[in-house]
């Protein structure tokens, strides 16, 4: 690693990054080997350690304290005091300016942090790492929770950084963005280094790298044929669990055998939206229909329980798999019965069919290529990818009507992005409805027939999939131009 | 291989991503369990004395404690103390006690000590009625005692006491004591060996302002209709403490608490009133079982549990049959009054005086205690 | 949480591996997979004796409670030695012969230890006599009888608590709910002249209905507003005892006739639970019954739609919710349910014991023990009866230790605090025996978790 390099360490997720980068943050302890820092050897116990050889990380979630502001975070471990003990907190103040002025990274010293967009905290996390003077900073997968915008803006201070001569190791799987800034790409597959590459080699060679074999990046798929509407939203409005109006007059219609894609950042009222199609959580108002027969009506009343809606044909890939979408503790065949197990062949009466779910499981393992030494596993000890796959092959094992998909490959590899991806498309091809709700553009773009940006609760406009990916970037940071309107006509 | 040059500033080693593994040390394990001498051999077993009893000459009575436990500073406690007195005087007597920590416990717990070959078992309170004459109905030939309850069995020997009698001479005096007009008392359970106390207490109360013309009131219980205070413990100071100041702020200076070491807390409550007030104890001399209060006591109802006990258990050793009913009475000095301590001084002679006439007026029946609680 | 033994159809990963079709490696390396898969070093080359030597010195539940149990009566031993009078006395001149302490340490706790067997197990003297025709074969059983009849109870509790803690509740109203079925098993069985047979089933039924109301009232408080279970059933065990039961057994038509204390009348003779073993003994019909409900809970968690409902929600409510499982409806149930356990095991005091009749500390701590041995059972059906039966055991076994050696009942009491305090701490356990970490899953997160359900 030299000095002002970025250097790119791609590898799918499990493959080892991250454990790779806590060893050198000091945060796990290495089994053998040695690290050299300027060729000394160097045994981090602690990340103290790591930051006094001069090495900083941003991990992928914050280590913020929200109510603490700007100032107060950045100092935070490393207080200086004055001569009696006060926290010098002026001290603190000027170094997040003097650090701001100097890698063009614009932060007010005295906001509080849980007021500040996540991209904003992310420059946080990284004046910290600054603040202490380190010269190889390790930023763990820091576009993920980012806008196309604040992804353009985090290279910009990325090259800033590199031209101060700092070092930054840069972790990802995003093979758009280390073509972008890397100097140099290290791919690690399994726990190996299985190859170095220069930037400019083709996006394809890097993923055949990452995975082992050549995968194909774009999806082929036929022209849509939509046929009748499946879903039908009209006026809706949803509020979160703090009473806000997070879902907001939204109409939104879903045709058998078409993807509407949903863009937009998370958390403008995504999850909420689709909870209240799943009859997760009330409408305050407006109307849901599935094939013309209601699930909320304008009286706000809600027909049937999550569960019948799950019965009238609706699959629900959910946003968060941990959190909603599996049973960590649960057996991968328990996960795959998850919401059927009531239902023939899995359940009878009160009475489960271990053998049904037992060779269902296996069935569903092998057509869905889920990576366990068992269905007998639990889910949790899966890796990201492979848990997805087991929400997938639950929800998509059963003749369809609807199928809502939020972040179908979030965290999930290349490889399996690929297989999910074309299991969408198959299913459209079946004559399913799809809603795709995606964070990734590249996503949207790459499987929706149609796109409806999301903005604050409200869908901005509806658009083509040919829609230039400026124009949809902009519309989720919730600019609208004059062209964007027209083609609202949805 | 360029990658590793590539990666020297990592590792030096490529694979290094190797589970972080715990301590790999194998400790082998001879958990061998509990070694019980139970491999003694297999032999016929020498014949037992059949007859019970722990042979040797020895008597072993045997005492099981209600849930109050041993240290109840109360029956429990003056049951063990006549167990030891017992001891003291005759050599050839062994003790024993088990401890009940439930109700669930009263039956096992006796009938491991038939297993345990006691000559007489005790079980203290009126709450084992039920548990010894279940066990004494199956072991016809074990001697039982049984104190603060009649069991009607030919092998159980009742050990019970009027303590209406003394409390009501406690009553009176109290009446006659009392500056502000209102006496107390509480209990610590609704049970008769509680209430029978306090029955007493009233009519001493009662008959004071009859012979007087007087109107001493009596708080914390009523005798027609059976309702009064009660602590729902026999251990708990604070509740003692917290009743008792209840009692004092509604103008009582004499309490009689009738729920063993509950009645701690009202010592030590009224204790602190240098004199004004004070408290009437029960079933011991407060002054030898609780010395540290001993200024605060008035007097205290005492109830010899602790001597029938050791009769008992000595008459049992003589060989003499232990059977029907014992009753302690002023008569028979199974109950009494303790005397005065640090109050003597304060107490007039005449009160003195017209005490000790009431209870020879109960003895004779010239006065008739009414409390329906008395053991007949 | 994660244990092959609740799997549908799982059953521990078989050892043998790879029998065609069913074996556990049929799914892992198809030929058609890109890689081979990151086997865990060593995992082919494991010998059954190596799985064998492996389960016992890696840290894993069992070996962690057998020993979390040594290292209880360790320190029990410790205390009783410290609390034997002879010991006492030797120590005052232990420099000058330390032999003669320990000694007396070595006679104080080996006689301590051999009374809590006698008294709970089996006492060899008795059995020899009983060998040679000296006693009765029922007096051999008195001790087994003793540990059956204290476990029972604690038994219907565990698996009250054992059941909510499945899915997620913490149920500290085992108490209030085994109170309530004590309640209502008494009235059932005192206030009509039962035939026999029907006498035990109905005042059993009322059992089940008592204590299954009380804990379908938390139930419906969390269901409905959102109540913490653990608040309302601490409460509810306020108001069942002592304030509602000491209310209604004062009342007249339930006190017992001619007593002045709270204590409702006895049981009908038809109403009571039959003895197991002749009535000298008192083990009863109860721990049938609750080994019988403890395969019903098993079956319920295993088998069943309703236990796969009760178990997804207990480990992750946001995904059973999203999956169409209702909360509310799972929160009356499990509840329900754990109260008609706990309802179980005060019911099989008031008609298995003396006085055979409702007071107010009739359940004892049946409640709050039963917390324990479900903590102890590690929330399992099979383990919470085992726990049980432990300490049923070491009641019985305790009273036999104050009747021989003079060794307080406290000291059991000890020990079974013990015991839960190192199952709690597994780290502490590892340490002291210097076992390995488990390869996967935390053990004692089964202890922790719960709290926040």
């Amino acid at each position: 690693m030299e000095p002002g390099e970025i250097h790119a360490l791609l590898g799918e997720n499990g493959a080892g990054k991250s454990t790779l980068m806590n060893v050198l943050y000091g945060l796990l302890t290495p089994d053998e080997g040695e690290i050299l820092v300027d060729d000394v050897p160097q045994r981090f116990g602690s990340p103290r350690d790591a930051i006094g050889a001069g090495i900083g990380m941003v991990h992928q979630h914050f280590m913020l304290v929200p109510v603490f502001t700007v100032a107060e975070n950045v100092m935070l471990g490393a207080e200086h005091t004055t001569g009696i003990g006060w926290l010098n907190r002026r001290k603190a103040r000027r170094d997040v300016a003097e650090v701001s002025e100097r890698y063009g990274l614009r932060v007010d010293p005295d906001a509080l942090v849980e007021d500040l967009p996540v991209g904003i905290q992310q420059r946080v996390e990284i004046i910290k790492a600054l603040v202490r003077e380190v010269d190889l900073l390790i930023l763990d997968e820091p576009t993920a929770v980012l806008t196309p915008q604040e992804i353009d803006d985090l290279l910009d201070v990325m090259r800033s950084l590199k031209d101060a001569g700092k070092s930054i190791v840069f972790i990802t799987h995003k093979l758009k963005e280390v073509k972008a800034i890397a100097d140099r790409i290290t791919v690690i597959r399994r726990g190996q280094v299985v190859g170095a590459a220069q930037p400019d080699a083709s996006e394809d060679e890097l993923a055949a790298l990452m995975v082992g074999r050549s995968v194909k990046l774009t999806v082929d798929k036929l022209p849509a044929s939509p046929g009748d509407p499946v879903l039908d939203v009209a006026g809706l409005a949803v509020v979160d669990d703090r009473g806000q109006r997070v879902v907001d007059d939204i109409d939104l219609e879903v045709r058998h055998g078409e993807i509407l894609g949903v863009a937009g950042v998370e958390g403008n009222g995504q999850t909420e939206l689709i909870e209240a199609i799943m009859g997760l959580r009330p409408a305050i108002g407006g109307t849901v229909r599935l094939n013309g027969r209601a699930i909320h009506d304008t009286l706000g009343h809600q027909y049937g329980t999550t569960s019948d809606i799950l019965a009238r044909g609706v699959g629900y890939v959910p946003a968060d798999r941990g959190h909603d979408g599996l049973v960590a503790d649960f057996s991968v065949a328990e996960n795959l019965v998850l919401d059927t197990y009531r239902r023939p062949p899995y359940g009878k009466g009160l009475s489960l069919r271990p053998t049904a779910i037992r060779e269902s499981a296996r069935e569903r393992i092998d057509e869905f290529d889920v990576r366990t030494s068992s269905y007998t596993t639990a889910v949790g000890t899966l890796s990201g990818g492979n848990q997805q796959k087991v929400v997938v092959a639950r929800e998509m094992s059963r003749p369809l009507e609807l199928l809502i998909a939020a972040q179908p490959t979030r965290g999930v590899d290349v490889g399996s992005t690929e297989f999910i991806h074309g299991r969408i498309v198959a299913e459209r091809d079946r004559g399913t409805g799809v809603l795709l709700v995606s964070s990734e553009l590249d996503e949207i773009l790459a499987l929706a027939d149609r796109i409806a940006v999301m903005y604050r609760g409200k869908v901005l406009a509806v658009v083509g999939p040919d829609t230039p990916r400026e124009r949809i970037g902009l519309l989720m940071a919730g600019v609208t131009g004059e062209s964007a309107a027209e083609e609202t006509d949805e | 291989m360029k990658a590793t040059a590539t990666a020297r500033w990592l590792l030096r080693k490529e694979t290094v991503l190797r589970r972080v593994r715990g301590v790999r040390l194998v400790t082998v394990l001879a958990v061998g369990g509990l070694s019980l001498a139970v491999a003694a051999g297999c032999g016929k077993p020498p014949a037992k004395n059949a007859s019970g009893g722990s042979g040797g000459g020895q008597y072993k009575a045997c005492m099981v404690t209600d849930t109050g436990g041993i240290d109840d500073h109360s029956f429990n406690a003056s049951a063990w103390q006549g167990m030891q007195d017992a001891k003291a005087a005759d050599s050839s007597v062994v003790v024993q006690n088990t401890q009940s920590s439930s109700e669930q416990d009263y039956e096992p717990n006796l009938t491991k000590f038939v297993q345990a070959k006691c000559d007489l078992i005790v079980g203290v309170g009126g709450l084992m009625a039920d548990a010894v004459t279940k066990v004494a109905k199956a072991n016809p030939k074990q001697q039982f005692a049984i104190i603060d309850a009649n069991v009607a069995l030919s092998n159980v020997y009742s050990m019970q006491f009027n303590t209406a009698q003394p409390a009501f001479q406690a009553g009176y005096l109290a009446a006659g004591m009392s500056k502000t007009g209102k006496v107390a008392t509480y209990g610590g359970l609704k049970i008769p060996p509680v209430t029978i106390y306090e029955d007493g207490f009233a009519e001493g109360v009662a008959y004071y302002n009859q012979q007087k013309h007087k109107s001493v009131k009596l708080l914390g219980w009523d005798e027609k209709s059976q309702k009064g205070v009660f602590a729902n413990s026999f251990t708990d100071q604070n509740k003692g403490q917290s009743i008792t100041k209840t009692f004092l702020s509604q103008g009582a200076d004499i309490v009689l608490p009738v729920a063993g070491g509950t009645a701690q807390g009202t010592a030590s409550t009224t204790a602190a009133s240098n004199g004004k007030q004070s408290t009437i104890f029960v079933d011991f001399d407060g002054c030898v079982s609780a010395s540290t209060y001993c200024k605060t006591f008035l007097t205290s109802v005492t109830k010899g549990i602790a001597g029938s006990v050791k009769d008992a258990v000595v008459a049992g050793q003589k060989g003499k049959p232990l059977t029907g009913s014992y009753i302690g009475d002023l008569k028979n000095k199974g109950v009494g009054l303790a005397p005065y301590h640090d109050w003597d001084s304060k107490v007039p002679g005449a009160l003195k005086t017209e005490v000790t006439q009431i209870g020879a007026d109960i003895e004779s029946g010239k006065i008739t205690v009414k409390s329906t609680a008395q053991p007949k | 949480m994660s244990s092959d033994e609740e799997r549908p159809g799982g059953g521990p990963a078989d050892p043998d591996g790879g029998a065609p079709g069913t074996g556990t490696e049929t799914a892992t390396a198809p030929a058609k997979r890109s890689g081979p898969r990151a086997a865990v070093p060593g995992d082919a080359k494991r010998t059954r004796t190596g799985i064998v030597i492996d389960a016992l010195t890696t840290a894993n539940t069992f070996t962690v409670t057998v020993l979390a149990i040594v290292l209880a009566l360790a320190v029990g031993a410790v205390v009783i030695a410290l609390s034997d009078q002879a010991v006492l006395d030797s120590m005052k001149y232990f420099f000058a012969r330390p032999g003669d302490t320990f000694a007396a340490a070595g006679h104080a706790i080996g006689t301590a230890y051999a009374a809590l067997f006698t008294g709970s197990i089996v006492d060899p003297e008795t059995l020899n006599e009983a060998w040679w025709g000296m006693t009765s074969w029922s007096s051999v059983l008195s001790p087994i009888s003793e540990t059956l009849t204290y476990a029972a109870p604690l038994i219907g509790t565990g698996l009250a608590v054992a059941l909510a803690f499945r899915a997620g509740m913490f149920n500290i109203g085992a108490q209030g709910q085994a109170m309530m079925g004590a309640i209502g098993a008494g009235l059932v069985g005192f206030m009509v002249p039962w035939p026999p047979v029907i006498g035990v089933i109905a005042a059993l039924l009322g059992g089940l209905v008592g204590g299954g109301l009380w804990g379908l009232l938390a139930g419906w408080l969390k269901a409905k507003f959102g109540a913490h279970e653990v608040i309302t059933t601490i409460m509810l065990n306020y108001i069942a005892a002592p304030s509602f039961v000491t209310w209604l057994v004062t009342q007249h038509g339930v006190q017992q006739p001619g007593r002045n204390d709270p204590i409702s009348k006895a049981v009908e003779p038809n109403a009571q639970l039959p003895h197991l073993f002749g009535s000298g003994l008192r083990a009863n019909l109860a721990i049938i019954l609750v080994v019988g409900a403890a395969l019903v809970v098993s079956w319920l968690l295993r088998r069943s739609t309703l236990g796969f409902e009760f178990r997804a929600v207990g480990s992750n409510p946001n995904a059973a919710r999203t999956a169409g499982i209702s909360l509310n409806r799972t929160y009356l149930l499990v509840m329900l349910f754990a109260g008609v356990l706990a309802g179980l095991g005060g019911a099989s005091i008031v008609l298995g014991n003396t006085p055979n009749a409702i007071t107010p500390s009739v359940v004892g701590s049946i409640g709050f023990d039963g917390i324990t041995v479900a903590l102890l059972g590690r929330g399992r059906p099979v383990g919470t009866v085992l726990a049980g039966l432990l300490f049923g055991a070491l009641q019985a076994g305790a009273g036999q230790m104050q009747v021989t050696s003079q060794v307080p009942i406290e000291v059991s009491t000890i020990i079974q605090s013990l015991i839960v305090i190192f199952v709690a701490a597994p780290a502490l356990v590892r340490a002291i025996f210097r076992l390995r970490a488990q390869r996967v899953g935390a053990l004692g997160q089964n202890l922790a978790k719960g709290w926040n359900g």
